[in-house]
């Protein structure tokens, strides 16, 4: 959880703008993300957390503003966005696991595709972050063979097997029987740990309390607030931040 | 109150429900069983034909005709046991008791050999007999076609069983070659379709991407919304029409565009483009979410589509994509109008010899029938295969693509 005493961000969002037909999602945002920092966005539903997220990695195409990452900015035309998305992983609420393959074939189908690694040092590095992850075991399973917890560990091991530099997370619990969302905290918290630099939309508060570095709260397509988590939770400047939180923490 | 003489008390042997309802139910036993004894009753009523074998061991059909009366008496006695006793049938019937149940059901099996031996009495024999005596009226010196219906429909197959032949085995080829190219054609259609601009593209490549998706949305179009005899006649005379240019002969012509080259064109193009929305559907279906992860890292759209996207979404495919056999195989028969020799050719030329027209077309739609159910078949073993539900394959090419999840 240390912080990086790295001066330049590595991604910078600036002005970002997005709308859905006439419904505008995100309006005008601004953030910077620094290496090593665990970012939580946290916010109702439809606030544009997701949008957010998938704009970092251009999953959705912003109307307007820049996405700066390590000086390319992802929003403009005819950018490469192939090669800057290997550097950011990402995953998601339905896992999204490729239904056609089993999980080693999972993990090793983009190191191979695009990093020309050959077959065995792929699943050598793939069985090296299902073992991180606990699921060594079933690294010849069939994905649809696997519980939602192991379906999102091994969604995070094949986004690590591309060596990002950062990596998104979208509700990655929100799927989730209560009773296995730990199993999937607990790898993320290690990731945190390890230094990684993480953008986790949630609705897991006791994480973004407890493993973020700082905690961006959204509110119909804004940032509404952010700051610390010890702050933001225990005194929230936003009269809407409060009624948020209040929700959630009575539950 | 039946469910404890259904499938349950032989539940290790692990029935399916219809074995389970055929061999087990007492219901199926007395009344499904009456069917076929009544079936048998009405075969045995009928006139013997000359090859009959029963017609020498009289008595014992007589024995089985009483046989399967008392059958029927049996079950009479049971329904009238089951409408006076509606309520308390399962306690108080004697049909119900293990015993009587299994005895019955084994005079189940003895009606049902039965009515096997008079359907092979009746009808098999019956087909042989008039198939003999069409060969006979055939080999004559003057053969004339017998008039009574069975007699008259072998003699027109046996004398026309070239032209038959001809339209069969052209009939299998359209509908097996055409299918099999337009699968392929399909394919390389499909991949120009689905393209869609991707961030990285330059603007030359952009283009040819929007191109490549035009054309074969316009293809699709065209070719979906005109008939296939109109598509056959415009691509047969259009090109004859190009080849007359030349300084070639309509002779050479004739040998060079023949018709049956013409109707493989023109059911490969057709079936191309339906094929095209199949495998299309077939790739809508997967889960946007797989091609998301995949570019999400860092896959290009090309590839995530060919190594993700597009094996998952032809196991969708497979079922339309066979059934387009099926239809090629039916709808090969418009091809007759530009003269192609197929099976319906076939049968309107033997049909102008003997003036019978409903006989002729009844006896093709025997062998398309037979055709169709063979390609299903096949088809259905094939699917099972690749772990996919076959369809339902007798369809039109004017169904609503559908693919199921």
């Amino acid at each position: 959880m240390a912080h990086n005493t790295a001066t330049e961000p590595m991604v910078r969002i600036e002005g970002l703008r997005k709308s859905f037909g006439s419904l505008e999602v995100l309006r005008d945002i601004n953030l910077d993300i620094m290496p090593g920092q665990v970012v939580t966005i946290i916010g109702a539903s439809g606030s544009g957390k997701s949008t957010l997220l998938r704009c970092i990695n251009l999953l959705e195409t912003p109307d307007a503003g820049h996405v700066w990452f390590h000086g390319a900015d992802l929003a403009a035309e005819h950018v490469d966005v192939n090669s800057l998305r290997e550097k950011i992983g990402m995953v998601f609420q339905g896992f999204n696991l490729f239904n056609n393959m089993n999980v080693l074939d999972n993990c090793t189908l983009a190191p191979v595709t695009l990093k020309k690694m050959s077959k065995s040092e792929a699943e050598r590095v793939a069985m090296g972050h299902l073992e991180s992850v606990g699921l060594a075991d079933f690294a010849h399973a069939n994905v649809s063979n696997l519980s939602g917890g192991q379906k999102q560990r091994v969604a995070i091991a094949r986004a690590l097997c591309m060596k990002p530099e950062i990596m998104l997370f979208d509700e990655p619990t929100s799927a989730l029987d209560p009773e296995i969302v730990g199993e999937v905290l607990e790898v993320m918290r290690k990731l945190a740990a390890d230094g990684m630099t993480m953008v986790v939309v949630t609705h897991e508060m006791a994480f973004a309390k407890n493993v973020s570095d700082e905690v961006v709260f959204m509110d119909r397509g804004v940032i509404a607030e952010k700051g610390a988590p010890k702050d933001m939770f225990t005194a929230p400047k936003q009269q809407r931040t409060r009624e948020f939180l209040s929700r959630y923490l009575s539950d | 109150m039946d469910s404890a003489l259904t499938g349950k008390q032989d539940a290790p042997r692990r029935r399916g429900r219809l074995a389970s309802f055929v061999l087990d139910d007492h219901r199926y036993v007395l009344l499904g069983t009456s069917a076929v004894a009544f079936l048998g009753m009405l075969l045995s009523s009928q006139p013997r034909p000359a090859m009959s074998f029963l017609a020498q061991a009289f008595t014992v059909e007589v024995v089985m005709y009483y046989l399967l009366v008392a059958w029927l008496v049996v079950s009479a006695i049971a329904l009238v046991f089951k409408l006076a006793k509606w309520r308390t049938y399962a306690e108080v019937s004697p049909f119900t008791r293990p015993a009587v149940r299994r005895v019955l059901r084994y005079a189940s099996y003895v009606v049902w050999a039965i009515v096997l031996v008079l359907v092979v009495d009746r009808v098999v024999m019956g087909v042989a007999s008039a198939w003999s005596v069409a060969v006979a009226a055939a080999s004559q010196e003057n053969p004339r076609r017998p008039e009574p219906m069975l007699e008259s429909m072998c003699y027109i197959l046996y004398q026309g069983r070239q032209t038959f032949l001809t339209g069969f085995i052209t009939t299998v080829e359209l509908a097996v070659f055409g299918t099999v190219i337009a699968f392929f054609l399909a394919l390389l259609l499909v991949f120009a379709r689905i393209q869609t601009v991707d961030r990285p593209d330059n603007d030359f490549v952009r283009f040819w991407k929007k191109v490549g998706a035009g054309f074969a949305k316009a293809y699709s179009t065209v070719v979906r919304g005109t008939p296939m005899m109109v598509q056959a006649m415009v691509l047969y005379y259009g090109i004859f029409g190009l080849f007359r240019m030349t300084s070639l002969t309509t002779t050479q012509i004739n040998g060079i565009w023949t018709t049956f080259l013409a109707g493989l064109v023109t059911i490969t193009l057709n079936s191309t483009a339906y094929m095209m929305e199949v495998l299309r559907g077939g790739i809508e279906s997967v889960d946007a979410g797989q091609l998301e992860a995949a570019r999400s890292l860092g896959l290009s759209q090309w590839q995530a589509m060919r190594k993700v996207v597009f094996p998952q979404g032809i196991k969708y495919a497979i079922p339309g994509l066979s059934n387009e056999l099926v239809i090629n195989i039916k709808d090969s028969s418009v091809l007759s109008v530009i003269g192609t020799f197929d099976l319906m050719f076939a049968t309107t030329t033997v049909a102008g010899i003997y003036y019978q027209q409903f006989q002729t077309a009844l006896i093709t739609t025997v062998v398309y029938l037979f055709l169709t159910m063979l390609a299903s078949w096949l088809l259905g073993k094939f699917a099972t295969r690749f772990d996919v539900k076959p369809g339902p394959v007798l369809g039109t090419s004017d169904q609503p693509i559908k693919v199921e999840e």
